[in-house]
């Protein structure tokens, strides 16, 4: 694949992740944190996001399935994930946890578990397609391309 | 039950005691009588014995000689008168020979008689036929000698030798006794003792059986009967009745006579004597069982048997009859007693079942009702958080389209249906906006935000926002300045925010409903009380002090508490305010339910959009602030509906009274008023007019003529305010009502003018605003003496005490004309004023003229130079508020400046109008300077931007979900007191802004336990120039700060900054970002430096931004870290 066509895929599947709310205008804040000092910083900050939603939705599911649900801890498991995901602009992500948080408050159990797994599914979701850029990404950097910077136009 | 089960054997017991006992009595007197009738019997016994012993005396008298009656007579007879004479109970005695001689004395007829036979018979040879010659004689004798005397009488021949108790006594040699029928006519029966003598005759005595008897029957035998008879069946006492009874050897057979003549056997009774006493047998006579007793008895040597019947209904039958009614009656009543206590017992457990069960029934609905009350909470509380974050996005929403909006050409139809986006866009988040008040004041979370601020610029500020919608409909809004107690009490604490929502609330409604006519905001001070301050909770005084007096620490206690201690501020004032509109107005009955959430009064509200909740929130955010709502009664006739509503507000420092009481003393005595600095309304920022700094005094002289003030406004209710507060202030004033009166109305202000002021000087004092500003020092030193005593306390008060007078050092009058542009044709009323101005002589003139608007419809360029006076001054409407104080300020008495029509001073007015805004619904504001120069003959107008108003609105934008930084940014930014504009500041920040490392040369601390946060902060700290140090929580940070200090120290440089900021999440392990900040603002203090902290919190909510900023946080920025926040933050840090 040339390089040029690559580049547009690139834009364009960026900006479908944008269209789609998947990401927000906190990702481009990341995006434009990059420059030569760190080249791989947004992956990095990434990958960072993924380790730590990994191990607090396992955590969150953990306390989810004991027999009484220490809701206060559920919460703040949540409100961490909630600062990660803002973090790296995953605002279905977010918006997830901005509901799962209400359900901790009222301490339901159901809509807390159908939360968590909407939450999985938006996070899975968000990690395929961040993936995916990536990827794409690295394509580009292989073929001798430059990865082209997103316009601030969101 | 143990009580009477072990009472009544114990009972049972003592009863059987008593009838033993009574038994034993009865038994006792039983025997007792006995033993009496057989003592009476022995006592009776010595007179058996009498007869013998005379009968012994008698052989040995006679000696055994033959016994003749004259011998008899002289022998016998005189022993046995002694005898008789000495005998007790003797009732004969005789001397019977073998013979027939008889010789006996007796009584009869109360008297005694002898009877004596004195022919003998010869026993042995004499045939039974003499015998029938045989004599008796009868004679009385002398009962003292014996002496037989009277005639004797014959009597029958008593023949008692035959008989057979003769032969036994003249054969026994112990005399012989026996029952025997008397000599004497009445037969008594006599007890016959008799002895023989010689064995020739026989002496017998007798004694009266019914004498004898009557000894037994005197004894009191309590009721008992007496059966008295000898062994050979003779009776002498037979006492019962009806009976009859037999003696059969040694029993008594009892027999019962009927009336018929026949006998019934009744029973035996034994007489024979067992252990000594007679042994009792029982039998039932005609229904009454008597006790029978039977004994022998010798009875006067007779033996004798006798019976005693007792009945038995006496003690002891009483005692036996009363123990079974008494057992019976005392069963029953323990019977019934334990029916009862069953009874009572069974109702007891009933009812205690019962109320066992209601408590469980309460129980379980009070938990359902706070289950149902928690759930309510909770799902306020989500709502608002919830509906938090949908207002945010839509506040996203509203930019983008803003900015799509700058970029679409104009005029296409892409711009067309943004601006329409725009609005719905906006209309949603109003809509959402009182969506979320509500469900906040529903959760509870409204909290009042104290802040100061000035409250008739908060008030001008509404009204002239609403005024051009007002005015696109036709409907003036008028400030009514009213007593001008809310000017002078115009710096307050309070919720500056929630007041303005309140207003711009009612002010909307009161717009939108009106049609036509005008909409009036009054406001008006007064001292809290009691009474004035309705309660929010309409709880009445009785139950209001019965609460106090119990004490009860309910929540409504605690409001009571809260209000009273808001009362009892000496700083806290009673702010009344009305929005008075001439609309459809609400029918009465809807009144009550305006307030209600959701409800809109349907016959008014049609064609109207709104939820209906404004009013609601309304009232909350009032009772929120300690006051009340409500709909005021209109005068009959009058259009429209008037809202008035009273909210507690505190007092400023700066206005000189602090309670109640100095504010009288002060209006009563004003030598004392300290110097009143008036606080314009508008920051003094902008203000560059000298009279901003006006705090002179003076004396209205009466002698110095007083301006005159020309109102031409169109509105009514413009002009009557205007009019009024003029009129407060001691003001000449005229109003012209439309334009073609303002000629007539010039016309007779001239011709008085012209006669009254002839001795004037018509010469200015012309000072220049320095020359001013030290005239008015001076003036402030030693004016105050020159204060007028105001004794009357009318609305002017107020006023007066804010425009405080001077005194003009000219004599001509000042005459000051306000026309409304729109009044009329321009150039006619350009026209007429030039006209007015020629022909007066001594008095200075000038012109406001008022005018639209962003519609400059005053084109000075075509006027005639002669028409318009350079010193006219053109204002924008609306007249009222700070606009109309300027005004006032014109005259020379409150400071004005003069320039009379003849000065040719080339000085600059700069008239500032305040920030006028384009569009209500947002809060873009602009400034206009007008500059009327006086050569030029025209108005220009300059058009300043507020402080980089476009750069701060797009800030704005981007961080409208942070509500916090702004508000928390914007209180020390207001007007800064040194006087320098603060533009050139704001623009070298945003040049700062604009460069790529504006934080070069920085070193931050960022505390964070989240790897992902830190990362990311410290790269936007890098890409900004600073560097950055990091640490995983709160202890770390602390002890970085600690460490770097004592470095620093250590290196001398005390005073330097370890680091410049310390960027801290809240919420960490080990120790959290305030307990973290807490220590830090702790070791500081002993350096003597303040490291700026900056909080980091995911929350959005205002509520930790206070926790953080309590905890000594200087800032609170939301997650995630944005480089424009953080600038702002450090700019605002650095303000600081």
């Amino acid at each position: 694949m040339e390089v040029g066509q690559m580049q547009r895929r690139l834009i364009e599947y960026t900006k479908s992740l944008f269209m789609e709310g998947i990401l927000d205008d906190q990702f481009l804040q990341l995006q434009q944190l990059q420059d030569e000092s760190n080249p791989d910083f947004v992956v990095e900050v990434v990958s960072l996001f993924f380790q730590d939603a990994e191990k607090l939705l396992n955590d969150i599911t953990r306390a989810l399935d004991l027999q009484s649900v220490d809701f206060p801890k559920v919460d703040a498991h949540v409100h961490q994930l909630k600062g990660s995901s803002a973090s790296v602009g995953a605002q279905r992500v977010k918006n997830g946890c901005i509901a799962f948080r209400n359900f901790c408050e009222e301490q339901n159990v159901d809509g807390s578990l159908r939360c968590l797994q909407q939450i999985k599914q938006e996070y899975y979701h968000v990690k395929n397609k961040l993936e995916a850029l990536f990827r794409l990404e690295q394509q580009i950097v292989a073929a001798g391309g430059s990865v082209p910077m997103m316009e601030l136009s969101f | 039950m143990l009580l009477p089960t072990a009472l009544i054997p114990c009972w049972y017991s003592m009863i059987s005691r008593v009838e033993r006992q009574v038994n034993l009595n009865s038994h006792d007197f039983h025997s007792k009588l006995q033993y009496e009738i057989e003592n009476t019997a022995k006592f009776l016994h010595p007179i058996n014995s009498s007869a013998t012993n005379l009968a012994g005396v008698l052989e040995l008298s006679l000696n055994g000689t033959k016994l003749s009656f004259s011998m008899i007579e002289t022998k016998v007879a005189p022993p046995l008168f002694q005898a008789w004479s000495t005998i007790p109970y003797l009732s004969q005695i005789s001397y019977t020979g073998l013979e027939g001689l008889f010789f006996s004395y007796y009584t009869g007829q109360n008297q005694t008689l002898a009877v004596y036979s004195n022919s003998s018979y010869n026993s042995r040879s004499s045939a039974p036929n003499v015998k029938k010659n045989f004599n008796c004689y009868i004679q009385h004798v002398n009962h003292e000698t014996g002496e037989l005397y009277g005639n004797s009488i014959e009597c029958p021949p008593l023949n008692l030798v035959n008989k057979r108790w003769f032969q036994e006594a003249l054969n026994s040699t112990n005399g012989y006794a026996s029952l025997e029928t008397g000599w004497n006519n009445s037969q008594d029966l006599i007890l016959l003792s008799s002895a023989r003598i010689n064995g020739e005759g026989v002496i017998s005595l007798g004694f009266s059986a019914k004498v004898l008897t009557a000894r037994f029957t005197s004894i009191d035998r309590q009721g008992g009967s007496l059966y008295l008879a000898t062994k050979d069946g003779k009776v002498l006492i037979e006492e019962l009745k009806n009976t009859h009874m037999v003696l059969a050897g040694n029993m008594v057979s009892v027999q019962l006579k009927k009336p018929n003549g026949e006998q019934k056997v009744l029973g035996n009774v034994s007489c024979i004597i067992k252990d000594g006493s007679p042994r009792a047998s029982t039998l039932n006579i005609q229904g009454t069982e008597y006790m029978f007793y039977c004994s022998s008895l010798d009875m006067v040597g007779v033996q004798s048997v006798y019976v005693l019947a007792f009945p038995q209904k006496g003690l002891v039958s009483l005692v036996r009859k009363n123990r079974i009614v008494a057992l019976a009656l005392l069963i029953v009543i323990i019977t019934s007693m334990v029916v009862s206590i069953l009874s009572f017992a069974f109702i007891f457990v009933r009812a205690a079942k019962r109320e066992m069960h209601l408590c469980a029934a309460l129980i379980k609905q009070m938990e359902a009702t706070q289950q149902a009350e928690r759930k309510s909470m909770n799902k306020s509380l989500a709502f608002a958080s919830a509906s938090h974050d949908v207002r945010a996005s839509l506040a996203g929403l509203t930019g983008l389209i803003e900015m799509c909006y700058e970029e679409a050409n104009p005029g296409s139809e892409l711009e067309t249906n943004l601006r329409q986006m725009d609005t719905c866009a906006k209309d949603l988040l109003g809509l959402l906006n009182s969506i979320l008040d509500t469900s906040k004041i529903e959760a509870g979370k409204m909290q009042l935000e104290e802040e100061e601020f000035d409250l008739a610029q908060l008030l001008e500020d509404v009204v002239d926002l609403y005024h051009p919608i007002g005015i696109k409909k036709g409907v003036d809004v008028v400030l009514d300045p009213y007593d001008g107690s809310a000017i002078k009490f115009s710096q307050v604490k309070g919720d500056r925010g929630k007041l303005k929502q309140i207003l711009c609330n009612l002010l909307s409604n009161a717009v939108k409903f009106t049609c036509e006519g005008h909409v009036t905001v009054r406001t008006w001070v007064r001292k809290p009380s009691l009474q004035n301050s309705i309660i929010a909770s309409n709880r009445n005084g009785l139950m209001k002090y019965l609460q106090c007096l119990f004490r009860k620490s309910n929540e409504a206690y605690n409001d009571l508490e809260a209000m009273n201690a808001t009362q009892q501020d000496p700083n806290a004032m009673e702010f009344v305010f009305e929005v008075d509109d001439t609309g459809k107005g609400i029918p009465k009955e809807k009144q009550i339910s305006v307030f209600e959430n959701y409800v809109q009064v349907k016959e008014t509200a049609l064609g109207q959009e709104g939820t209906g909740l404004g009013l609601g929130i309304v009232q909350s955010l009032v009772r929120l602030m300690h006051g009340d709502i409500s709909i005021m009664d209109k005068e009959m006739g009058e259009k429209g509906t008037c809202f008035r509503f009273n909210v507690i507000l505190g007092t400023c420092e700066n206005v000189s009274c602090n309670n109640a009481k100095a504010e009288d003393l002060e209006m009563v005595d004003g030598s004392h008023t300290p110097e009143l600095t008036l606080s314009t309304p508008s920051p003094g920022l902008w203000l560059r007019t000298p009279s901003s700094k006006l705090t002179v005094h003076t004396t209205p002289s009466p002698k110095v003529t007083t301006s005159h003030v020309v109102l031409l406004i169109q509105n009514n209710e413009r002009r009557r305010t205007s009019q009024r507060f003029m009129e407060n202030l001691r003001i000449k004033v005229s109003v012209a009502k439309q334009w073609e009166h303002l000629p007539s109305t010039l016309q007779k202000i001239k011709h008085k003018e012209n006669h009254s002021c002839h001795n004037s000087s018509g010469k200015s004092d012309l000072s220049s605003p320095s020359g001013y500003l030290s005239r008015s020092a001076s003036n402030n030193s030693s004016g105050v003496d020159k204060d007028v005593p105001l004794s009357s306390m009318d609305g002017s008060d107020y006023i007066l005490s804010v425009f405080k007078r001077t005194t003009p050092k000219f004599a001509s009058s000042f005459i000051l004309i306000v026309i409304d542009a729109s009044a009329g044709p321009f150039l006619e009323l350009c026209r007429i004023v030039a006209e007015f101005k020629k022909g007066l002589h001594n008095a200075t003139c000038k012109v406001v003229w008022l005018e639209k608007p962003m519609m400059r419809n005053i084109n000075f360029k075509h006027i005639e130079e002669d028409l318009v006076d350079p010193n006219d001054v053109v204002i924008s409407k609306p007249f009222h508020g700070s606009r109309l104080y300027q005004v006032v300020r014109l005259l020379p008495e409150f400071g004005g400046t003069l320039q009379g029509n003849s000065s040719k001073l080339k000085e600059e007015i700069k008239f500032q109008a305040e920030k006028v805004p384009k569009d209500p619904s947002s809060s873009r504001s602009q400034t206009y300077i007008e500059n009327s120069s006086t050569n030029k003959h025209s108005t220009q107008q300059v058009e300043l931007q507020d402080h980089g108003s476009s750069i701060e609105e797009t800030k704005r934008k981007s961080m409208s979900p942070i509500q916090t930084l702004s508000h928390v940014g914007s209180k020390p930014r207001s007007p800064p007191s040194n006087g320098i504009p603060p533009k050139e500041q704001e623009i070298q920040e945003i040049g700062n802004s604009n460069d790529e490392k504006p934080l070069s040369g920085k070193k931050l601390l960022v505390a964070d336990d989240n790897v992902l946060l830190r990362k990311l902060a410290v790269a936007s700290l890098l890409k900004l120039g600073a560097t950055a140090e990091t640490c995983v929580n709160g202890q770390e940070a602390l002890d970085l700060v600690c460490k770097g200090l004592s470095d620093q120290r250590k290196l001398g440089a005390s005073k330097m900054l370890p680091y410049d900021y310390v960027l801290m999440d809240c919420e960490m392990p080990m120790m959290n970002g305030y307990e973290a900040t807490k220590q830090i603002r702790k070791m500081e203090k002993s350096y003597g430096v303040h490291i700026p902290i900056i909080a980091l919190t995911a929350h959005t909510s205002g509520g930790e931004a206070n926790v953080a900023i309590e905890a000594g946080m200087d800032v609170h920025l939301g997650k995630p870290l944005k480089k424009e926040h953080l600038l702002e933050a450090i700019r605002y840090i650095d303000a600081k």
